[in-house]
């Protein structure tokens, strides 16, 4: 199980904060988005143009920004949009 | 500053009880009915009282929660009774409130070192003026010739037929959002020149006409301070985990979705 924390009109899409995903042990960042996207077609719509996650998207463990080939070795995926803090 | 509401049957005792465990400096607002009498000169808005021994007293009009709070912002804490406000909330009794940080039956049954503790993981308040204070306060600013700030603020309109904006409001990637502000305000004072830099960005709802961000330098040199001023506030806006969702009278949206 990993945890996928979600932002702000994700977050909405999905109507929770924080989600749980099932995958593997040793499993990819790329699986459990597909994972992800499953169990959450709104979130997938907001998330990916066709197979490529929409520009400016952000998918990161603890903060830094990941590949979907990466293992996943914490417990913990982020997920969100273009920043726009200021 | 962190600031707290408590709103409740004897919200002045509890206001009390809380000071006495707070360590730090307090500044208490206690909410008037609007028959209380008050005597200020009839010209003045604001009158204060001063004694030689320092000891003073305040009164005044038209004064709203959140410029009295601006006033107080150097304190460690302000404890705000009764008061409609949009700050965490001490509730008692069958007071109600939308953001609770702690429930109890009455003053007396407040479990006091949790209140303390509720109230350290707030996140402070800031103003421009407290972080000018802050960095005033460095140890090289006595080399310090320069202080550049900025200050974002919520835009009610864009030009004259733009629906006006009501609210703005801040969704944060808690930890990593903070991370990143320090690692932006460490990087621009490791240049020479530049001294100490601090940055603020408010989060949950900012009014129209309200401040929102903050980026402080001091600087040896103006120079150096305007160009890290500038780099801070780029960066932050390019770097920090930060999503905004505008308000207008017509329209409710995050601006990702709109750029």
């Amino acid at each position: 199980m990993v945890d996928v924390r979600l932002f702000a009109d994700l977050a909405e899409a999905a109507g929770e904060r924080v989600v749980e995903v099932e995958v593997p042990a040793g499993a990819t960042v790329g699986a459990a988005l597909e994972r992800l996207c499953e169990e959450y077609p709104a979130v997938a719509n907001r998330l990916f143009d066709g197979d490529a996650i929409r520009r400016g998207y952000t998918v990161a463990v603890d903060g830094e920004t990941v590949e979907s080939s990466t293992a996943l070795a914490g417990d913990e995926l982020a997920v969100f949009p273009p920043v726009t803090g200021g | 500053m962190r600031a707290v509401r408590v709103v409740g049957p004897d919200a002045t005792a509890a206001v009390a009880h809380i000071a006495s465990v707070l360590d730090g400096s307090v500044a208490t607002v206690e909410h008037l009915d609007p028959g209380t009498p008050r005597t200020p000169p009839p010209a003045a808005d604001t009158a204060y009282g001063l004694a030689a021994d320092g000891s003073w007293v305040g009164v005044g009009e038209n004064q709203s929660l959140t410029t009295l709070l601006e006033a107080v912002a150097g304190h460690d804490y302000a404890l705000v009774a009764g008061a409609e406000a949009r700050l965490p909330a001490v509730v008692l009794g069958d007071a109600t409130a939308s953001d609770i940080l702690v429930r109890a039956e009455s003053a007396d049954d407040l479990d006091l070192d949790h209140v303390a503790a509720e109230i350290a993981t707030l996140d402070p308040r800031e103003t421009l003026e407290s972080l000018v204070a802050v960095v005033k306060a460095d140890p090289a600013a006595d080399r310090a010739g320069a202080i550049a700030t900025f200050t974002g603020r919520v835009r009610t309109r864009d030009s004259p037929d733009d629906a006006p904006t009501e609210r703005l409001e801040f969704e944060k990637y808690e930890g990593v959002a903070d991370e990143r502000m320090a690692t932006i305000e460490r990087e621009l004072a490791e240049r020479d020149g530049v001294f100490a830099v601090r940055t603020h960005h408010r989060t949950g709802i900012v009014e129209a006409g309200e401040d929102i961000v903050y980026v402080v330098v001091l600087a040896g040199h103006r120079r150096e301070a305007f160009h890290a001023v500038e780099d801070g506030i780029d960066r932050l806006k390019d770097e920090v985990p930060l999503f905004k969702k505008e308000v207008t009278v017509d329209d409710e949206f995050w601006v990702h979705e709109r750029d």
